[in-house]
Formats: C-alpha cells, sequence, structure tokens
C-alpha cells in the first residue's frame, strides 16, 4: 500500500532475536518439559483438537480435502506451530510447549500471547505447574477493557457509501449496565480493513470482493463510534444488549487480545465486519454456531437477526443520529413557527424581539433548541467560523437559561420498527406476464436488499438499495430467458424542505430487455440522475431527477450510445400498499427518444411476503407496448 | 493527498501522545468550543469503509490512538471533556444529557452524586464557559474548581 506504513509489531523482531538465545537457554537449562509432555499425552487420548473450541479459537474452517483444516488467517504471528494454519494438531502441541517455556519472554510468551487457549486448555487438561511469565501488556489492556457484558452495536444503512450502504455491526463491551453516558467509555470492538487512504469508497468495494485488503480488529472507545456514526455520517444507531455472562464476556476479551493486530483477509460480501463478529460470539459462548448461516454473504442486519435467533439478545436500544434527533424536535415546533427557527439560528437576537418574548416559556424554550440543533447541524464537518461559533454560543447561552422550560426530547421511535424487524434481505419471486397479448412466468432472485415499493418497516424511508436482482422469464413455449439483471440498483429519496437539503440520486447498471427497431434486445446499462424529491403530505414524496445513460444495444446501428433524461415519480403510502408510479424520457446521441412509465403497487401481505402488480408502458418508436405482471414476492 | 498528509501528521503526533496532557493532542483539549469533530476528515474515508487506517487502536496499550484517556479516572473527566467537548456543552446547558452523565461517569462520579454534578455545570454555566472562544481545558479546569468547592463532589477531584 503506498505512502502507508503499518507499524510492525515490535513482537515479531524481538522473537526472532531471541529464538537463538532461546536455544541456548533450552539446551543449558533443565527444561520443564515434563508437564507439556503429560498435558500433550492427555491431549492426544481425547484428540482434543478436534474439539469445536478449539477449531474456533483457531479459526479454522475446513479445507477442501476431508478431514483438512485451514485457518482464516495466515498471520504466522498467530500461531505457535509453523504449520498452525493448517493443523490444528500441530498447533495444540505448539501451543502446549509455548506455555510451558521458560518465563523470561515475558509478554511474548504463550501464555501472555495466547490468554484464551491457556485459559480454555486449563480447563481440559491438568497443565501441572506452568512457569508464570509476566503478562503486563495483557494486565494493562484487560484493566482497560474492564468489561462483564457485550452488546452488539448496528449502525444503520448509509446509502452515500458503497461499502456502508447495508449498515455495519460491531461489539461494544461494558462494564456494568448502560445508565445513558457510562457506556461512552465503554470499548467499542470492530473489525474492518485496513484501507489505504488514498482508495476511494467505489474502488474499495471491488478490491474488497477480491479480498484485496487485510482487516484486524480495532478496539477503541464507543464515543468515537457515536461521534463517527451518529454526528458525522448522521447514521442512526440500534444497540442489542446482549445476554453473555461476565465469564463468556470475559473469554470474548481474552480472544480479543489474541487477534490483537492479527490480519484476516477482508472481504467485503463474506468474511467482512459482521462475520467475524459472529466468530467471535462463538467463542464466548461455546457450542452457539452462528457462522454457518453465512457461506455465501453476510449482510449485516441478517447477522444481527442470527444472533437473535441465537437467544443472545435481550433488549434493544435506539441512538438517533443528530439529523434524527433535531428532525424530532421541529416536529414539536408548531408550524408557524418553523420560519422563526430558521431566523434565530441565524440572528439569534431575534429572541429579544417582542414577538418571541410573548411566546410561552416552553415553546421559546424549544425554539432555541431546535435553533441551536439546527445551527449546529449545518456546521458538520465545516471548519470553524468564528461568527457561526459566536451564534452557536449565544444559543447555547439563552437555552441555558430557560432549559428548566424545554419540554421533554420526543419519545423513542417505535422498537417495532428496528432494522432487524424488517423484510427478510434475500426475495425470491414468481410472476405472470402478458406482454400485448404475450404470455410469460418469471422468476426472481434478488440476493438483497430493499426496494422502494416494498414494506418499509425497519428501512429508511425513501431508500432503495439493491445488489444482485436476477430476473429470468419462461415463455409458453417454454424456452428460458433473461428478464433482467441488476448488479446494483440504488435509489436515495430524502426529501428536501427548508431545514434540510439533501441531494437525491440514482446509479443502477445490469442488463435488461429493450424494445429497439420493433424488436425487444437484451442490452448492457449504467445509469444515474441527480435531482430533488419533496413531501407532498404525511410521508408521501414526489420526485425529479436528471439522468444520464450509457447503453450497447444490438438494436442500434451503434450499439453504445448514450442518452441523457429526465425520471420523476410519486410515492404513495396507503394502508398495507404503497405505490411507486415512474415516468421517464431518454434522449440517445442516435436521434431516439425512449418513453417509459412503470407503475408498482406493492400489497404487504406479511412481514415476508407480498403481492406487486407492475404495469409497464414504454413507448420506442415506431411502436408502444403494455406489459402488465402480477408477481408473489417472499422474503427470507 | 491531503488525507495523507493528515494521517502521517496523526502518526506523528501519535508517537508523543504520552507527553501530552491526558487526552492527547487529538482529542480536542485545547480545541475552542464549536470546533466539531477535530480529525475527522482525516478520518472519514477510513470510518465509512468500515474500516481503519494503518495502526489499528486496541485499546490504550498501544498508545497509538491518538486520544488516550487516561486509565486514571481523576484525568478520565477532564480528557471526556476534551473528547465531546460540543456536545458535552450542549448538555451543560441544558442540565442533562449522555454525554455530561459520560463526563461525570469519567471523574469517577458515582450515580448518586450525578445529578449534583449536573445541577453543578449547569447552573454555573456562565462560570464554565466565559465566551465562545474557550478551550476543553479551560472548562475543565473551571469545573474542577467548582467541584473542589462543592462539598458533595470535592472528593472526586484531587
Amino acid at each position: 500500500m503506498p505512502g502507508f506504513s503499518f507499524e510492525r509489531p515490535e513482537a515479531m523482531y524481538t522473537t526472532r532475536a531471541l529464538v537463538p538465545i532461546l536455544i541456548v537457554l533450552f539446551a543449558l537449562l533443565p527444561m520443564p518439559t515434563w508437564s507439556a509432555g503429560t498435558a500433550w499425552e492427555q491431549a492426544q487420548a481425547s484428540e482434543l483438537w478436534q474439539r469445536n473450541e478449539w477449531i474456533k479459537l483457531g479459526h479454522y474452517k475446513p479445507a477442501t480435502w476431508p478431514g483438512s483444516w485451514r485457518s482464516q488467517t495466515e498471520d504466522s504471528r498467530f500461531f505457535m506451530a509453523a504449520n498452525g494454519a493448517v493443523d490444528p494438531r500441530a498447533e495444540l502441541q505448539a501451543t502446549l510447549e509455548g506455555f510451558a517455556a521458560s518465563a523470561e519472554s515475558g509478554d511474548e510468551h504463550a501464555q501472555c500471547r495466547f490468554v484464551a487457549r491457556l485459559s480454555w486448555l486449563r480447563g481440559e487438561l491438568d497443565l501441572g505447574d506452568l512457569p508464570q511469565p509476566d503478562c503486563a501488556k495483557y494486565r494493562e489492556f484487560r484493566e482497560q477493557v474492564n468489561a462483564t457484558q457485550a452488546v452488539l452495536v448496528f449502525p444503520s444503512y448509509y446509502l452515500n457509501s458503497p461499502s456502508s450502504m447495508f449498515g455495519h455491526t460491531l461489539l461494544r463491551l461494558d462494564p456494568g449496565e448502560a445508565d445513558g453516558g457510562s457506556e461512552y467509555l465503554s470499548f467499542a470492538v470492530n473489525f474492518g480493513a485496513l484501507v489505504d487512504p488514498n482508495d476511494n469508497g467505489m474502488f474499495y468495494a471491488f478490491k474488497g470482493l477480491a479480498g484485496g485488503y487485510d482487516g484486524q480488529f480495532e478496539v477503541d472507545h464507543y464515543y468515537k463510534k457515536i461521534r463517527e456514526y451518529n454526528h458525522g455520517e448522521n447514521r442512526d444507531i440500534w444497540e442489542y444488549p446482549l445476554n453473555l455472562t461476565a465469564e463468556e464476556t470475559e473469554r470474548l476479551i481474552q480472544h480479543l487480545w489474541e487477534l490483537r493486530r492479527i490480519n484476516f483477509a477482508y472481504y467485503f460480501f463474506d468474511e467482512n465486519c459482521s462475520y467475524r463478529i459472529l466468530e467471535m460470539l462463538e467463542v464466548a459462548r461455546p457450542g452457539l454456531d452462528l457462522t454457518s448461516a453465512f457461506p455465501l454473504t453476510a449482510i449485516p442486519i441478517d447477522t444481527v437477526r442470527e444472533v437473535e435467533r441465537s437467544g443472545l439478545v435481550r433488549d434493544k436500544h435506539f441512538r438517533p443520529a443528530q439529523g434524527t434527533v433535531l428532525k424530532q424536535r421541529l416536529e414539536g415546533v408548531p408550524p408557524r413557527l418553523r420560519e422563526l427557527v430558521i431566523e434565530v439560528s441565524r440572528a439569534p437576537d431575534r429572541l429579544d424581539d417582542a414577538d418571541v418574548q410573548a411566546l410561552d416559556p416552553a415553546t421559546r424554550a424549544l425554539l432555541i433548541d431546535s435553533a441551536y440543533k439546527y445551527l449546529r447541524y449545518t456546521q458538520t464537518g465545516v471548519e470553524r467560523d468564528p461568527e457561526v461559533a459566536q451564534r452557536s454560543f449565544r444559543l447555547l447561552q439563552a437555552l441555558q437559561a430557560q432549559a428548566a422550560d424545554l419540554p421533554p426530547p420526543a419519545a423513542q421511535p417505535d422498537p417495532a420498527t428496528s432494522p432487524d424487524l424488517s423484510h427478510g434481505s434475500r426475495r425470491l419471486a414468481v410472476g405472470a406476464w402478458n406482454e400485448d397479448g404475450r404470455d410469460y412466468v418469471s422468476l426472481g432472485l434478488r440476493m438483497s436488499l430493499h426496494s422502494l415499493p416494498e414494506n418499509r418497516n425497519g428501512f429508511p424511508a425513501g431508500a432503495q438499495i439493491n445488489l444482485g436482482n436476477f430476473d429470468l422469464r419462461v415463455e409458453d413455449d417454454g424456452k428460458v430467458d433473461l428478464n433482467r439483471f441488476d448488479v446494483v440498483d440504488i435509489l436515495s429519496l430524502s426529501p428536501r424542505d427548508r431545514f434540510f437539503k439533501p441531494l437525491s440520486w440514482a446509479v443502477r447498471t445490469g442488463v435488461e430487455r429493450q424494445w429497439t427497431d420493433d424488436r425487444e434486445h437484451r442490452v448492457a446499462h449504467i445509469n444515474g440522475g441527480v435531482g430533488a424529491t419533496r413531501t407532498l403530505w404525511a410521508d408521501n414524496r414526489i420526485y425529479g431527477l436528471a439522468t444520464a445513460r450509457l447503453e450497447n444495444n444490438y438494436g442500434f446501428a451503434e450499439p453504445l450510445q448514450p442518452a441523457l433524461g429526465l425520471r420523476g415519480g410519486l410515492l404513495f403510502n396507503a394502508g398495507p400498499v404503497i405505490l411507486h408510479w415512474e415516468l421517464s424520457a431518454e434522449k440517445f446521441a442516435n436521434g431516439e427518444l425512449r418513453k417509459i412509465a412503470d407503475l408498482s403497487h406493492n400489497l404487504r401481505l406479511s412481514r415476508n411476503q407480498a403481492l406487486h402488480l407492475e404495469l409497464l408502458w414504454r413507448d420506442q418508436q415506431p411502436d408502444d407496448r403494455l406489459a402488465v405482471g402480477l408477481r408473489y414476492q417472499y422474503y427470507y | 493527498m491531503k488525507k495523507l498528509v493528515a494521517g502521517a501528521v496523526l502518526l506523528v503526533a501519535s508517537s508523543s501522545v504520552f507527553a501530552e496532557a491526558p487526552g492527547g493532542p487529538n482529542c480536542g483539549w485545547g480545541n475552542m468550543l464549536f470546533k466539531g469533530q477535530s480529525g475527522f476528515v482525516a478520518h472519514f474515508l477510513g470510518s465509512t469503509t468500515n474500516g481503519t487506517s494503518g495502526n489499528a487502536t486496541f485499546g490504550m496499550t498501544t498508545g497509538t490512538n491518538g486520544c488516550s484517556v487516561d486509565g486514571k479516572l481523576t484525568y478520565g473527566g477532564k480528557a471526556m471533556v476534551g473528547a465531546m467537548f460540543d456536545e458535552f456543552s450542549a448538555d451543560v446547558a441544558v442540565g442533562k444529557g449522555d454525554a455530561l452523565n459520560a463526563v461525570a461517569a469519567a471523574y469517577g462520579v458515582s450515580k448518586e452524586d450525578r445529578a449534583a454534578f449536573a445541577t453543578l455545570a449547569h447552573q454555573n454555566f456562565a462560570a464554565l464557559y466565559t465566551s465562545e472562544n474557550v478551550t476543553a481545558e479551560e472548562v475543565a479546569t473551571n469545573l474542577e474548581t467548582l467541584m473542589k468547592a462543592d462539598a458533595q463532589l470535592s472528593k472526586y477531584v484531587i
């Protein structure tokens, strides 16, 4: 990674330097191998290396050859045996030998490095009187990470970064029950890729797919995560306190120490942040199997659900993003006073005007608090401006003076809308279509995650996040053909109002069918758009985007054609039905004009079932076509 | 390039972390109020990719996180004021909140005394915050002076 230096653990060099010295020492001193010998004999008798606990501690997975193993880390610092990464037996033997080695190496001693192994093996074998190295570093770590409880944390979907759009999971280690504050000081355990700061998000996604990054565990204060997610990225955080016992939490911390600075290959889809968190929980509570549910992909929210299914979750807690808090505050402000919030944030002296003085104290307090929060929200990620700081301070002073009148913050959101209660991440669909008298059946599989007209419970409103959507058609003569394949399909429709000014945007790429020159062609395309969304009333939205498209269509004389266009639509909620109507027009460089009307109606049958009625009208000279389809959708 | 430079600065800064005041130079210790999230831009990519740049922080033991909150509770509170300066200040103005509670916890203030701590900070807002250009260090010093003079809270500061 150019321009980037990893601090190589000094441990490696010291160990190397120590080897000749140790050999000499071993030759001179009577070695305490008797205990390792007996322990090893006991281990052999029970084939201890086959035990689930040992396999999990070594992160071993079955390799291609039956009965063979391969650890998910090939980092030599994680193994005592030279072939430890592929031989759990040899690793166990070498670990026992390491435990019995002379205590002088201190922090580098196997007992200090592999505390979870030691603690498990002590329970399984009679290790005898082992040397007692001074594990000063581990002791210090353990004093810092002084936890008895664990919390699974899910920072919600973040559409503005390809790598975070599915959310994220991490663990928080609490010294006791969270009390609204002390958890700020708790430690967060996060598995992440060691990224090159020069790689952009898109490149990261590609490199991440290929396992091009190393990943490591990171342990840092939770308040930094709060800042990062709630404030910096404006993401809501859901926290799921787990029922791990103090002993299980201890085991987790011990194993965490073993993984300090150990490299794992980082894969975006499967062996990602969420997968490694599951592995930690498997170590914490032996006998749990969480990871085998994720052979292909580990979508963060699915891992949360798996942890729930295994009975580990005992509670649920919501930590709103800065923007969510502000929105809740603003909803409490009477509509006629909302413009005043902005006026006050621009000129706090407005507070002294007679009309504002005349407000009842609670409303005035709410006004000040909203203005302060709004002003600070606009400064997210912006350099400090002395004039803005002055205004902020003035508002803070006013807030302090009237704090007693401030109504309590808006109610917490309904736990029934937490992301773990959303519809399943994958979707199967079967549909019956009629297109100008021709009938066909469609069969669909979508690997992830959510489209706008679908049951939005647990998803951020106005966010469409799809990756890997396949749709086949079976014609009435039995011919099977590709209907569409969306590689990526993202649509972000956040409404603009006087306070919030987000852009709406869309990106989609894949293969789809288009009528051209009186024939339907499979075309490869990439398209994107930028625009704006407004709320009509309640949560019904209208949007418009300017679009650009590149299409490879063999119906054109010159297949590769760029196009510019417009698309606009409506998103309505009507009880269990969500309507998504969209019109679009695109003008190609070769003069072709394509007009499409796509009307989707999605009826929620249950959390994981829906009926979807679609009317798709396409006009591409010389003819226009109307297709009507009814689809049954099942989420899992 | 800017990120790279910022990253390099972070690395250099982190090596001297123990020579700095508790909290370290990247905790916003000397920051003025409303400075926002210092170091945030440098970390931005790392965070959006769920990634870590360079040295993965590992508790306090590595000393490479550039923002070490000293384990000793008497200094922990001071460092926390700097670490969450804006959030803490807003909570002081209102008289309650998670950041205020976190600072109390970091000072080692027991649960029974936290309400008193919050009230003390809230009612003395003007004494704590002399202007919008006040630094976290000044606020923490003012806060400790107040605590020392308070019968219930003096035991939490030496």
